[in-house]
């Protein structure tokens, strides 16, 4: 193609729709007049005007959860890069690919505490997978193309492009689209074929195997794969918060999430198997406690993993598989079903079913008495969701409640802070998710803590029509951190009750949402209904006990056969 | 805790250096020593980074500098495959001449260079294994060291791939 003479702002846009970027979620401001200059004439891309740049970057981690595809965040220069930071570090930490475009004061004067001045640059170069700063306009197409080929390959991650106004403004001659890039970034991502051959050896001779599924399954789009080799091994599987819908967790093979909040038979089996395959996972220390030996003591221990990093960095492991998770999979089966016939009705299949009905009866039987609110509220939300809807979660008990007892049914249908733990990113979240997928439900199970960190993006939803549905766990504390301190600090409640929150149904009304009021679980059904039907972005204000609980669990310290609260599960 | 010593080859970028640094900034590891320089391709560096610690902590460290993007090339050179330098330049006090003359005479048992002779002293050079060149500083400091400046390790492999090593 012949050279165009373009400004760095029309090169921009030109590259970001040749990156198949539709929507971007961000905030104009002075360093970025010329990028949104070419953005008002241009319909390729839907811009969301968002009211604050931590949600835009937290709605284009969602975007990218539940579409599969780079989220684009836009944030001017000085505070709205500083903003951007905190979603950009929770994106890069749960591999989520995000592409953040910040505007950046004119090259001649960074480094002279301008106007709006920060050093993006250097801020944000520990919690991006990579980040730019782009001092002349014909760099533009191969470093947009760049931004998005790092973010969406390998381990995905976040990459950054700050961008001073006089770049942007500037006019060059350039190639658009090139391919061009870097000779250091070569992405693992075929597995090495002996190292199947020796995961294989292992699988087809366990006598109690067991899968444990990360993030890195979904994100690699492996759960087809996932599943046909659970039912042809006849091996349970485990997940990590992360990997919550790799397998449908109604799938018998299925024993839920493992770990600290994790279901009591996830941790057994994890604790009795004799082969381990561990499938996109980082092994950490929410998933394995804090006492490995407990953790598959006697298990062969295989771990695919696009990170060659990862590798023997949390866990020291028999056979490390580097590559891509889908790929290994169908290699392990293609020479599994060639060594062996699916062989069933093992011991080990026999307990795990056994586990799995009893597991699933007790949480089924949860009653007034034995439970908390919260447990029964989650609960009817998984039933009264369909398998295709989207669950968010904020951070704190909600959040492991949603692990606990949100029965996610398929991959991309449960989005949460997984390794930052950032308390205000659901409902953003849920935003991106939306826009995502417009045609699901899309709930937000949120604490009243987080939900008033994030909630000013309710003009967003409301101005853009996003119809999402936030469901409060309304117990005025800090949830997790009281239940830390009742359990291990003698119930000194030290700066964790919220005293006076805001009337939540007032709230969504004065931004013109819908609100509803909750103050028994009964409720919930028609309250869900009025939201939806309302066709409005709805926030529900669910009053639940304020020391409810999340239990089981496992104590600070404590390994993965050492839970505590087990008095609730009626099968012990 | 044991030496380590890592050559990059790197691209020649602003801002590769700080990526780099902050790698082992964040992970708890100190750098003992680092140099920079040009190579013999156009436009990539390379950085010799000499770290102390456990086998582990050096696995680690190959693999997170692996995943720098503009980090081309990591090879962690072992001692015995390895030309290793660290170059000395240092300023010995040297006023009564019975010590003048035998610090000129250790200097010539030790390879070093006299690049200056002054009234009260004698600047003196070595480029050497970073062991010999401490105890050169070391018998120098009976004399009384004025100025110490060493650049730190810089090595190079002398197996098949000499400089080379691994392709990421």
């Amino acid at each position: 193609m012949a050279k165009q003479k373009l400004s760095g702002a029309e090169i921009v846009v030109e590259e970001l729709k040749t990156e198949g970027a539709e929507v971007a979620f961000g905030i104009p401001g002075g360093a970025l007049l010329d990028l949104y200059d070419v953005l008002y004439k241009e319909e390729a891309i839907r811009h969301i005007l968002m009211r604050h740049e931590q949600c835009a970057a937290h709605a284009a981690d969602g975007y990218a959860r539940v579409s599969g595809k780079a989220g684009v965040c836009i944030a001017t220069s000085g505070p709205g890069a500083t903003n951007l930071v905190t979603g950009l570090a929770n994106a890069n930490m749960d591999s989520s690919p995000v592409v953040a475009l910040t505007g950046q004061v004119p090259t001649s004067v960074i480094g002279t505490n301008a106007f709006q001045e920060a050093s993006t640059f250097t801020i944000t170069m520990p919690i991006t997978k990579h980040n730019f700063l782009v001092k002349r306009t014909e760099d533009l197409p191969k470093t947009i193309h760049n931004a998005f080929y790092i973010a969406n390959t390998g381990r995905k991650g976040v990459v950054l492009v700050d961008l001073p106004t006089d770049i942007l403004a500037g006019v060059a001659e350039v190639d658009l689209h090139p391919k061009e890039t870097f000779a250091g970034y070569k992405p693992n991502i075929r597995p090495n074929q002996v190292q199947i051959k020796r995961a294989v050896e292992v699988l087809a001779n366990a006598e109690r195997p067991l899968i444990l599924a990360g993030g890195g399954v979904i994100s690699a789009d492996a759960a087809a794969e996932l599943r046909h080799l659970a039912d042809f091994l006849c091996a349970p599987v485990v997940t990590t918060l992360m990997g919550k819908g790799a397998i449908p967790e109604n799938h018998p093979f299925c024993l839920g999430m493992a770990g600290m909040h994790g279901q009591l038979y996830a941790n057994r089996a994890i604790n009795e198997c004799d082969a381990l395959l561990a499938l996109g996972t980082r092994f950490s220390d929410r998933t394995t406690g804090w006492q490995l030996d407990q953790f598959a003591p006697d298990a062969t221990l295989i771990h695919v993993d696009i990170d060659t990093a990862e590798i023997n960095k949390n866990m020291q492991v028999d056979i490390p598989i580097v590559g891509d998770v889908k790929l290994a999979l169908s290699g392990i089966l293609k020479l599994l079903e060639k060594k062996r016939e699916k062989k069933g009705g093992s011991e080990w299949e026999k307990r795990i079913k056994k586990m799995h009905e009893t597991c699933d009866s007790c949480v089924e039987d949860i009653s007034m008495e034995r439970a908390s609110v919260s447990d029964i509220l989650i609960k009817e939300i998984s039933r009264i969701l369909d398998d295709d809807a989207i669950v968010t979660t904020e951070v704190g008990q909600c959040q492991m409640f949603a692990a606990h007892y949100y029965m996610t049914r398929k991959p991309r249908a449960f989005i949460s802070s997984g390794g930052l733990g950032t308390m205000g990113f659901g409902f953003p979240a849920a935003i991106g998710a939306k826009v995502a997928a417009p045609d699901k439900k899309v709930v937000d199970i949120a604490g009243d803590g987080s939900f008033l960190m994030t909630c000013q993006d309710l003009a967003t939803c409301v101005e853009n029509d996003i119809q999402v549905v936030v469901c409060i766990l309304d117990n005025r504390y800090l949830g997790m951190v009281r239940q830390w301190q009742e359990l291990f600090y003698e119930k000194k409640y030290a700066q964790t009750g919220l005293g006076v929150t805001p009337d939540f149904v007032k709230l969504a009304e004065a931004f013109g949402c819908y609100g509803e009021r909750v103050e028994k679980p009964e409720e919930l059904k028609d309250a869900l209904n009025n939201a939806f039907e309302s066709g409005k972005p709805a926030v529900l204000d669910m009053i639940v006990g304020k020391e409810d609980k999340v239990l089981p669990m496992i104590p600070p310290g404590g390994g993965i056969t050492g839970m505590i609260g087990t008095e609730r599960c009626k099968h012990i | 805790m044991q030496t380590h010593i890592i050559s990059l080859l790197v691209e020649d970028h602003p801002g590769v250096l700080t990526r780099m640094s902050g790698m082992f900034t964040q992970r708890g590891i100190n750098i003992t020593s680092l140099t920079v320089s040009p190579c013999e391709k156009e436009g990539l560096s390379r950085m010799t980074v000499a770290i102390k610690g456990s086998e582990s902590e050096l696995e680690m460290v190959r693999k997170q500098l692996s995943n720098l993007i503009e980090v081309v090339k990591v090879v962690d050179l072992k001692g015995n495959e390895a030309i290793i330098r660290d170059l000395c330049l240092l300023k010995v006090h040297a006023k009564d001449p019975e010590a003048r003359s035998e610090v000129m005479q250790l200097a010539e048992s030790y390879g070093a260079k006299i690049l200056d002779a002054a009234l009260d002293s004698v600047t003196l050079e070595l480029t050497e294994e970073a062991k010999k060149i401490d105890r050169f500083v070391d018998l120098m400091r009976h004399f009384g060291v004025k100025q110490l400046f060493r650049t730190g390790v810089t090595a190079i492999g002398i197996s098949a791939g000499a400089g080379g090593g691994v392709e990421k």
